[in-house]
């Protein structure tokens, strides 16, 4: 594609960062998701679009394991980052969620203060020596969080006090200390209004430049704006996966169209 | 894409706005047929009506315009739907100004209805206007019925369209040498052709925005071109 925005975006989008052969996965007899093989870029936004149930939050969930935490849920096939197979048993599943935070559709702040929220990943993870170095911590978050200019005079102020957007943005703050290499959000901007919405995406598309960024949304609008890649997931399957500038212009396939056009799911 | 939209006022105000197009389409083909005629029969009255009819064709552009940017805030169209949204806003300029050349086709009537007849050119310059309107006729069945293959047969069939024209400068050429009394008449049915002729060029156009509505994509530059009046001297 000859477009401005692709050209200028192609610069960094040749690392694979998380690679997913075969997957599947069963909820009981349920197969959920079909056949998924994905290469998700770093340094690259992707977003994962399709209509309610067709599996992308299910696969979202796969790349941290959080489907672990689901009893009947089996999941079955490779998937490695970089390079390194994330279900292998000698994987902590702790160590790896460090490595790829996840933000969620609610913004779920800790009934802690703002300060607490941002520090409890690297305290856990042992990730200061002292206060000074996890003072520092907190602040890099907080600004990559793009909200640290509103709250460095109230660091000790509960995080639930904040308005929705804020919360949100502590939130993706928090994924952001512990300093991973990926970033899964759910929805991050669905109980947003557009304002908060308008700055989450900008903090995404500033995240880009660190992390690798996966995106689940229902809003096709969203996922043109913040993505650089979007993979479109129909009835468990991954029908389409390409520069979003082509599947919003051009996909190849009819469903995608459909979908993408509002003419059903 | 057959299929409708959920929501169906978003077919409806796709379908408005293809159906002003093509309403303009028609209009502009009369106006090509009619102007050709006023001006080969010196029918100053049928000139007359020419010119006031482009002001109908203007007001639909405008309105067309409107209505297609108040699709693209409201709607958000993207891929064959946004191809549709961009598509009705450049054939409508296209036909914009082939609505104008017609216009100026009629503009000459007058003055040429005073000065002394040339026979000879009127058959050829009316025949070349028919190919064109034909051409227009085609893209916009092409575009209804969303058929590239068509389109395509419009965009090759403007060499001829070209070499009417090429044959017609020649003919011009002989005629102002044979009399110089020819000139100022030979002088305005150059115009013409060549106004027809760029009615053609734009309808070429036309014809690869209804390629790019059905495939997504442009055509790659195919087409044979023969303007070579800008070889030709009256020398030799």
């Amino acid at each position: 594609m000859n477009d401005m925005r692709l050209i200028e975006r192609a610069v960094d989008m040749d690392d694979i960062k998380i690679s997913a052969r075969d997957v599947q996965v069963y909820y009981g007899d349920n197969h959920a998701i079909k056949d998924v093989n994905v290469d998700i870029q770093d340094k690259t936004v992707t977003a994962f679009i399709g209509p309610s149930g067709c599996g992308k939050s299910t696969f979202l969930r796969c790349l941290n394991r959080m489907n672990d935490t689901i009893d009947i849920c089996r999941v079955e096939g490779d998937i490695h980052l970089d390079g390194e197979d994330i279900n292998d048993k000698r994987v902590d599943p702790v160590q790896l969620r460090a490595k790829v935070g996840m933000v969620f559709q609610k913004p779920n702040p800790f009934p802690k203060s703002i300060y607490d929220n941002a520090a409890y990943g690297p305290k856990i993870h042992g990730m200061a020596k002292n206060k000074a170095e996890l003072d520092e911590i907190v602040e890099r978050a907080l600004r990559r969080g793009a909200i640290w200019d509103e709250v460095k005079d109230r660091l000790d102020a509960p995080g639930t006090g904040l308005s929705g957007g804020q919360q949100q943005r502590l939130c993706i703050a928090r994924a952001v200390a512990t300093e991973p290499e990926v970033l899964l959000m759910d929805e991050p901007c669905s109980a947003l209004d557009p304002i908060a919405t308008a700055q989450v995406e900008e903090l995404i598309d500033e995240l880009r430049q660190n992390y690798s960024v996966v995106i689940v949304t229902h809003s096709m609008q969203q996922a043109a704006r913040v993505s650089q890649k979007t993979a479109f997931f129909h009835l468990g399957n991954l029908v389409e996966y390409d520069e979003t500038g082509k599947i919003f212009t051009n996909p190849e396939d009819e469903r995608t169209e459909s979908y993408i056009t509002g003419r059903i799911g | 894409m057959n299929q409708e939209h959920i929501s169906s006022a978003f077919d409806r105000d796709l379908e408005a706005i293809q159906a002003l197009m093509v309403k303009m389409g028609g209009l502009v083909e009369a106006a090509i047929l009619d102007g050709s005629k006023a001006v080969t029969t010196r029918d100053v009255e049928l000139a007359e009506n020419v010119r006031k009819g482009d002001k109908v064709i203007d007001d639909l552009e405008e309105r067309i315009n409107e209505e297609a940017a108040r699709t693209i805030a409201l709607r958000a169209p993207v891929s064959s739907d946004l191809r549709v949204v961009l598509s009705v806003l450049k054939l409508s300029a296209s036909l914009e100004r082939i609505g104008d050349y017609a216009r100026n086709l009629a503009k000459r009537t007058e003055v040429l209805a005073e000065l002394r007849p040339v026979s000879g050119p009127d058959k050829a310059l009316k025949r070349m206007a028919k190919e064109v309107q034909r051409m227009l006729k085609d893209t916009l069945d092409a575009y209804v019925r969303r058929d590239a293959a068509l389109a395509e047969d419009v965009r090759q069939r403007d060499e001829e369209v070209d070499e009417m024209y090429n044959a017609l400068f020649r003919e011009f050429l002989t005629f102002m040498m044979e009399d110089p009394r020819n000139i100022t008449a030979c002088m305005h049915l150059h115009f013409i052709a060549k106004n027809v002729e760029r009615m053609g060029d734009l309808v070429t156009n036309m014809a690869e925005q209804v390629i790019y509505v059905v495939t997504g994509e442009m055509p790659d530059d195919g087409r044979p071109k023969s303007d070579e009046t800008a070889f030709i001297s009256g020398e030799t």
